[in-house]
């Protein structure tokens, strides 16, 4: 589904240029649901950004299924994202005044897709918020909003879903909903990637990639023994993410 | 389809922030606005003197008395049309394309009836004018040729005149005194209103010859009122006048004389006056332009706030598969219905200004053209799209992962 290789990401800050990604190798494949790790300045939304194909890397190669696409043009990029691509963010990113079917639509009209009323109430039956679909998201619970965010990722069927700190900004309850979505998702064949500094999250998919410096530091399948680790590394949030990774890192070398 | 979305998005998205958009609009309402009140008034007036032109017939012809020279020195307001110039147009065997013509000395006066005052142009003409502007009497008979020579002190008076100085009384028969000196009632005329720039319901007749001697103490005419056989004769009269009039005052344009007189034919004075209008014109359109311009920079200015407000939210609609195309879209769409909102109210105020300022002044005559409408319209829209252009352009450009970023 994803083969990455050797991608660099460099950005112009002020007069120095920063290293967002340095010389990245991943493959991904179909029905995957992995969880990308790492303190704040890894790296980890950048390669997310590219993944997704909102950016272009500065080097290297991206092929997603099977065509590459590390160089095309904002139209083209764009035209993948509506096909290929659901975004999940961390503060949700609906539009405000409008309806959470009006939210869901979205994908569809941009796709130029006929009947989206039907494709989008479709959408929100498959997380459950039927009932919502008039509301707008200032009328909704946080745990409500997001799930109108993922019926939008999910409208337009695309293969791969990618999920920034999508239980970030949500109470651990309405958190582990939300992750109960994403298993049924993955049950029906829906590529995941999750991005996130907690540990516990992480812990959810089949394999988590930890990244440090723009690189990947570690990329393992999460068998039982790796899940009670990251579970118990991410049992102790204290202070800000960047510490607490730390910590965990520490907690993993020991 | 897909257009109709946008255009559903943009609507939304200008009710989301309904204060602000009206503000946008402000300019545009108030520029298109001045540009109906000032088009109608000016269109009302120009087709009011039109009319007024037209009322006095196309074969109409009016001689003025031009300033005399002597020795290449202007000699003051001299008048030079005399009664007899009247009445030399008036013969068949020197001027044959000529119908008819009539001197003019008028001014305003106050006309008595017992204790009844009032104000009133006296005009001073001879017994051709009245059918020479289809002017009926109501009762009575206008004055005659005789009476004009005897110069004899009989009145005609307006229909307005006659009412108000005796009411439903009769008034054929009665003196009415005008500077004291008594006038007898012959005729009353029938109800007409304007003729040319002249309201004649308010306006005393009497031989000129009686107005000349006893009211003004003039021996000149302001003005003759000529007539030609037919419109189409309107040019070789004008050149018999010329001839006749040349002949009466001795003029020999060789030995250096100019004419000392200035004639006019419907025509000539409506061409004169469509180029003072042309300039009005361009003038107000001008003004209406700029005040377009400004209420185009007003919508740039909340279109330019509103993208960098809603730059998340274009990351977001990128990051879902929207195109450039279709940002730039919908923002030059919500600039579009921006301007349209405005021109239409626009066009509201327009029509309400007009209207009252026809109403309280009651003087200004105005008329709304839709040609007038539809230019302020279509200048509205093409403000708003092109101020929209650029603030759609910056949305369209913005890098999602920036726009995503922004907080």
């Amino acid at each position: 589904m994803i083969q990455i290789e050797s991608m660099t990401k460099l950005y112009q800050m002020g007069d120095s240029v920063v290293r967002a990604l340095d010389g990245v190798d991943l493959q991904i494949e179909q029905a995957e649901f992995v969880g990308i790790t790492g303190a704040s300045g890894s790296g980890k939304s950048t390669l997310m950004h590219l993944i997704g194909c909102l950016d272009r890397p500065t080097q290297g190669a991206y092929r997603l299924a099977g065509r590459r696409v590390d160089q095309l043009a904002d139209r083209r990029l764009a035209k993948i994202r509506s096909e290929y691509i659901g975004f999940v963010f961390q503060t949700f990113n609906l539009v405000n005044r409008t309806s959470a079917l009006d939210n869901v639509r979205l994908p569809l009209i941009y796709a130029r897709r006929h009947s989206t009323r039907k494709l989008a109430m479709r959408a929100l039956e498959r997380v459950g918020l039927a009932r919502r679909a008039g509301h707008k998201p200032s009328e909704l619970s946080g745990g409500e909003r997001q799930r109108v965010a993922i019926a939008r990722a999910l409208v337009n069927n695309p293969p791969l879903l990618l999920a920034d700190e999508p239980t970030g900004n949500l109470d651990s309850r309405t958190g582990e909903q939300i992750l109960e979505l994403f298993h049924g998702l993955h049950a029906d064949g829906v590529t995941i990637v999750l991005v996130t500094h907690e540990m516990a999250m992480a812990a959810q998919a089949q394999r988590v990639i930890r990244m440090r410096d723009g690189r990947i530091v570690e990329d393992r399948k999460v068998d039982e023994a790796f899940r009670q680790e990251l579970l118990a590394s991410g049992m102790k949030p204290v202070g800000p993410s960047a510490v607490r990774d730390q910590s965990i890192a520490a907690a993993a070398r020991e | 389809m897909f257009t109709l979305q946008i255009l559903m998005m943009a609507i939304r998205g200008l009710r989301a922030n309904l204060l602000r958009s009206l503000l946008a609009t402000l300019g545009v309402i108030i520029g298109v606005g001045a540009v109906i009140s000032a088009m109608s008034i000016l269109e009302g007036t120009q087709r009011d003197i039109v009319e007024r032109f037209e009322s006095l017939g196309s074969d109409a012809i009016t001689v003025y008395p031009a300033t005399a020279k002597s020795g290449g020195r202007t000699i003051g307001l001299v008048q030079t049309l005399t009664v007899e110039d009247a009445d030399a147009l008036r013969d068949p065997r020197r001027c044959p394309n000529v119908a008819d013509a009539a001197p003019e000395v008028s001014g305003g006066t106050s006309i008595k009836y017992f204790s009844r005052n009032i104000e009133a142009t006296v005009l001073g003409t001879n017994e051709a004018y009245a059918d020479m502007l289809s002017y009926k009497v109501e009762s009575g008979r206008f004055f005659t040729r005789d009476e004009v020579i005897t110069e004899q002190k009989v009145a005609a008076l307006g229909y307005k005149v006659a009412r108000d100085l005796f009411g439903n009384a009769p008034a054929l028969g009665f003196p009415v005194k005008i500077r004291g000196i008594s006038f007898r009632v012959i005729a009353v005329m029938e109800k007409k209103g304007d003729i040319g720039f002249r309201n004649v319901d308010s306006q005393v007749m009497i031989p000129v010859t009686t107005a000349m001697s006893r009211l003004f103490g003039i021996r000149h005419v302001h003005a003759i009122s000529v007539r030609a056989e037919g419109p189409e004769k309107v040019d070789t009269a004008i050149a018999e006048i010329k001839r006749e009039l040349r002949r009466q005052h001795d003029i020999r344009l060789r030995s250096g004389l100019k004419d000392d007189f200035l004639i006019f034919s419907q025509e000539e004075a409506r061409e004169q006056f469509r180029d003072v209008t042309t300039i009005f014109k361009v003038v107000l359109y001008s003004i209406a332009g700029i005040s377009l311009v400004v209420g185009g920079i007003g919508i740039m200015n909340i279109m330019l706030v509103s993208v960098t407000e809603r730059t998340r939210e274009i990351g977001v609609r990128k990051a879902v598969g929207a195109q450039r195309w279709d940002i730039l879209w919908q923002f030059l769409i919500e600039a579009g219905i921006i301007s349209l909102l405005g021109g239409a109210n626009g066009v509201g105020l327009g029509y309400a200004m007009t209207d009252l300022l026809e109403k309280t002044t009651r003087v200004i005559e105005t008329f709304t053209t839709p040609m007038v409408v539809a230019w302020a319209l279509g200048m509205a829209i093409m403000t708003g799209i092109l101020s929209g252009i650029y603030p759609a352009y910056k949305a369209s450009r913005l890098d999602p992962v920036e726009a995503l970023r922004y907080e």
